[in-house]
């Protein structure tokens, strides 16, 4: 006891964290979609490929879900340089979270396309649909409806992920909390303020993604479950 | 690469699988203590969370805030506010015991609404037709609901653990001997990061696979039974 907590001192250094969670923000993006692409093709093999080729993203899949992240980055950070390949802290955080997100989105982008029965694609062929009409009205109308919300889900938890690349010296959100942590020593004020910052940005991302879901790809969502 | 395959009998010693069995062990236990109370606490808060009463709406406010917040507050932070917040109230300096209460508060928020989806799972009528016959709230629940939320609670429950013993990697930060922080001191022992990091990525792997199989197969069995 005997501790009074004191925030002025920590607000001072607010924009700074704000400007962290910019950072924390393009980390999750640019590896949100990263692993979109990624997980796209793995998926399209998964769901079309030869069965060597499916067996492999099988496993890649496997040990990428079955390891801690931060473990992968570890390794992707201390552990290539003995082959002579140095990555910058900010590349092997996003890299490892790329893969990281590949193997996840992969699966989720698979449930997606199981999700389109044959009999729509057969009476949208009886219909005289090009291909490309198809893609447009059948195919993809029904697998966004489904993806959506899992996709959303997904980019909520890796904006939570992004603190791990704290650890490994970048300064985003978390990083930058460490900074001003050793600077001013006002240790709980500083850890809650970001977690509050946190919370704001994961609620403003859920609810931004919940309009987008509802008005356009009319999935069932909602901001507060 | 010579290198590396000098140091494999000096890096497989007895002392040294000891110490990785240890921290193995830790970890494992991290993870069951997390899921066991986050299961029965959360277990709690979901099924208070559906009733209906006027009193306990206080409660149910208090519940939505609680699962809102906790999952949305990254487990690193919340594991040092947790740390730091023991250092300045004095209550223990057991780095174990930090970790594993965070464990449990960000479980029981997850597990929670892994609980009261499964819950809301179970279509209306079943809830109104329990009604017409007089159940009780927990009659309702114990002879109506649950034997049906189970199979939808379960699938989501085994990747929730999987993704828990993955989390508890974290805690290295504040310096629980777990895998993570084990790799960490063979590495700076000497060890090179290729032969310890992935030691413990196969360690991982070895803990988490059997689970992920074995939830794999409980949804593929599930699914059959139910159709």
């Amino acid at each position: 006891m005997g501790y009074t907590l004191v925030y002025t001192q920590v607000l001072e250094f607010f924009p700074y964290l704000i400007r962290g969670a910019v950072i924390s923000l393009q980390i999750a993006i640019l590896a949100f979609f990263g692993g979109m692409f990624f997980g796209l093709i793995f998926a399209t093999i998964r769901t079309f490929g030869n069965k060597l080729m499916n067996n492999m993203v099988i496993w890649y899949v496997t040990f990428f879900t079955n390891t801690p992240q931060l473990v992968q980055i570890y390794f992707l950070f201390f552990a290539l340089p003995e082959f002579g390949i140095l990555l910058s802290p900010f590349i092997a955080v996003l890299l490892g979270m790329t893969l990281n997100a590949a193997a996840y989105l992969c699966e989720i982008q698979r449930a997606g396309f199981l999700s389109i029965r044959q009999n729509e694609l057969d009476a949208a062929k009886t219909l005289n649909f090009t291909l490309i009409q198809q893609v447009k009205y059948v195919i993809l109308p029904h697998i966004m409806k489904v993806l959506f919300p899992p996709l959303s889900n997904h980019y909520i938890i890796m904006t939570l992920g992004t603190s791990m690349a704290a650890i490994f010296g970048v300064e985003e959100l978390t990083g930058r909390a460490f900074n001003i942590n050793s600077e001013t020593f006002r240790s709980v004020e500083i850890f809650s303020l970001t977690a509050l910052v946190y919370i704001v940005i994961t609620f403003m991302a859920t609810f931004l993604l919940a309009l987008i879901g509802r008005y356009f790809f009319k999935a069932k969502m909602r901001i507060i479950q | 690469m010579e290198r590396l395959l000098e140091e494999i009998p000096s890096f497989f010693t007895i002392w040294n699988i000891i110490f990785l069995g240890k921290a193995m062990g830790v970890t494992f236990l991290l993870t069951a203590i997390g899921c066991l109370v986050g299961f029965s606490v959360g277990g709690l808060l979901a099924v208070f969370r559906k009733t209906k009463s006027l009193v306990l709406l206080p409660l149910r406010f208090f519940i939505i805030i609680y699962t809102e917040i906790f999952r949305r507050i990254p487990f690193l932070v919340s594991l040092l506010l947790m740390f730091y917040v023991f250092q300045i109230l004095k209550i223990s300096d057991n780095l174990f015991l930090i970790a594993t209460i965070t464990v449990c508060l960000i479980a029981t928020a997850y597990i929670g609404e892994i609980i009261r989806s499964g819950i809301e799972s179970i279509n209306q009528t079943q809830w109104d037709a329990a009604e017409a016959m007089n159940f009780s709230y927990f009659q309702i629940l114990k002879e109506v609901i649950f034997p049906q939320a189970w199979k939808v609670i379960l699938p989501p429950a085994f990747s929730f653990f999987i993704m828990f013993i993955k989390d508890t990697a974290l805690a290295s930060q504040i310096g629980v001997m777990e895998l993570t922080f084990a790799a960490k001191i063979l590495n700076n022992k000497g060890f090179s990061p290729l032969l310890s990091f992935g030691t413990i990525l196969v360690l991982y792997f070895i803990l988490s696979f059997p689970l992920d199989r074995f939830g794999k197969y409980m949804e593929k069995k599930l699914v059959t039974n139910r159709n």
